[in-house]
């Protein structure tokens, strides 16, 4: 493990090299840790694949470096929590993208085939981010790790289901992108106004870090 | 809701009340949003008395037309679009006086006051319009903006008027040097490119927005792509073409370009007044 600074308020941590169900359970021990604890000063964390950024109150903590080696020792031991096992939630696709025949067609194989490998797993989602409550979810088959398009789309719309590099993920507002589209849900993965009127304002993620997830083929 | 104060007859180019932003919530992928040039906005809250967190209205360079529907108090301040009433002092509205901001002359964005504040829905702890996120609406033609109660502005005892220090007040055509720290990824670029960054002047290219500012100059060597990580508001990140990007407050939380460093936040409201031609530098801190 080690960090870097970012700007003067914030600390980037590096829990590992790879990404995996491995580097997941650390990010999900450390966000723990950091939900339960928060260290003084502390206005939010933001974790990702391999990388968890830290961002301080410069009024309470005008040097964050100076806290980051006590940090770095505790994330050690809060990255070896185990992962925990969260219901199974189904997304339902239909397999009807832009870029699907493409994608199909690059790979020497049948639309029929990658809608098959993809259905297969149960993704963990590794992190949210780009948009609001965007699931990045591993890991694809690497049958159908496929790079980005080389020009963005100017809109791709909510609901959308692409992969993008390695990984697989759903569009949760109209936006420009540049993963494959394969096809879409009608499920609202991020919603303003879904929940109680009083209720938790997170019940707008319908996913958070660390479920696991499934997509199922409907027509 | 409190009592109404301006009725938007024509919302011009784009305008959105803002705050100070929505923090916390980067790690559900949801930027933090608020006003683009914090400086402005602040002194527009403060010519009032307001809070420093009473939402603004933040107008796009020009074309807006209000009505005013009540006798009230605002302040106007930011970039220069000729605006019907005097700019960067405490004002007095009468009732149908409209207030327009005709040709923008210089910077980007206006922001406009009200007496105690604007009022609009919050979303996550904050009434900062982010529309692609569905977080509140830019205001539309016939949208009535009403303002909070909390307080009532008053000109102190014998006092003429209330003005912002001209040193206070920016010529956003000509901005300093921007100030900058490393980011992640300062260690991966050459000398030969981080010197091309500095020493070059680069030109604010017209692909500039609430999500991010696009500059143009010599490109630097591009580096391949990281594993996306997250990004805070004013990193300079260096996409494949090698033509920096500067990351605005509407911008992605995560992000797979290799960072060469952050603009100091004081210097992203410079940033964000330069419109598209205006020449910026940077320079290294430490």
């Amino acid at each position: 493990m080690n960090w870097v600074s970012y700007g003067p308020n914030s600390l980037l941590f590096r829990f590992a090299e790879q990404v995996g169900e491995k580097a997941l359970s650390r990010q999900r021990g450390i966000a723990m840790d950091l939900e339960r604890h928060p260290p003084a000063g502390l206005v939010e964390f933001v974790p990702a694949y391999t990388t968890i950024l830290l961002v301080f109150d410069p009024k309470i903590v005008p040097e964050p470096k100076h806290a980051a080696e006590a940090l770095l020792e505790r994330f050690e031991a809060a990255g070896q929590a185990r992962l925990q096992g969260t219901a199974i939630k189904e997304i339902p696709v239909r397999y009807d993208g832009e870029d699907l025949e493409t994608l199909a067609r690059g790979r020497s194989m049948t639309v029929e085939q990658v809608c098959e490998l993809h259905c297969a797993p149960v993704y963990r989602v590794y992190m949210l981010g780009f948009s609001p409550g965007f699931p990045y979810l591993g890991d694809l088959d690497p049958r159908l790790h496929t790079p980005r398009l080389a020009s963005p789309r100017v809109n791709v719309r909510a609901g959308s289901v692409a992969i993008g590099g390695g990984h697989t993920g759903i569009y949760t507002v109209d936006s420009p992108g540049g993963w494959n589209i394969i096809g879409h849900t009608p499920l609202r993965i991020f919603d303003p106004v879904r929940g109680e009127p009083n209720g938790p304002d997170d019940a707008m993620f319908w996913l958070k870090p660390g479920d696991r997830v499934r997509f199922m083929r409907v027509n | 809701m409190g009592p109404k104060v301006f009725e938007i007859l024509e919302p011009g180019l784009g305008a959105t009340l803002q705050d100070r932003g929505r923090p916390g919530w980067r790690r559900f992928g949801v930027p933090p949003s608020g006003a683009m040039d914090d400086h402005a906005a602040h002194w527009a809250n403060r010519l009032l008395d307001n809070a420093p967190d009473a939402p603004v209205v933040e107008f796009l360079l020009q074309g807006a037309k209000l009505r005013a529907l009540s006798e009230t108090w605002i302040a106007v301040t930011g970039a220069d679009a000729e605006a019907s009433v005097s700019t960067w002092r405490a004002v007095r509205t009468n009732e149908d006086d409209v207030l327009q901001f005709p040709a923008s002359r210089s910077g980007v964005w206006v922001y406009l006051a009200v007496e105690s504040g604007f009022e609009g829905p919050r979303w996550l702890g904050s009434a900062s319009v982010y529309a692609r996120g569905r977080l509140g609406q830019p205001a539309a033609s016939g949208s009535v903006l009403c303002r909070a109660t909390n307080t009532c502005f008053e000109l102190p005892r014998g006092v003429a008027g209330r003005v912002v220090d001209w040193h206070e007040r920016r010529d956003y055509d000509s901005p300093p040097p921007l100030r900058v720290q490393r980011a992640p990824q300062w260690d991966l670029f050459s000398e030969t490119d981080r010197e091309l960054f500095f020493s070059q002047e680069w030109a604010v290219s017209s692909q500039s927005d609430r999500v991010g500012y696009r500059l143009t100059g010599r490109p630097l060597k591009p580096l391949a792509p990281i594993l996306s990580e997250p990004v805070l508001v004013g990193s300079i990140q260096i996409p494949p073409d090698g033509q920096p990007i500067v990351t605005m407050r509407d911008g992605p939380t995560v992000g797979g370009y290799p960072k060469l460093g952050l603009v100091e936040a004081a210097d992203v409201s410079w940033l964000s007044q330069c419109r598209p031609g205006v020449k910026v530098r940077f320079q290294l801190l430490f």
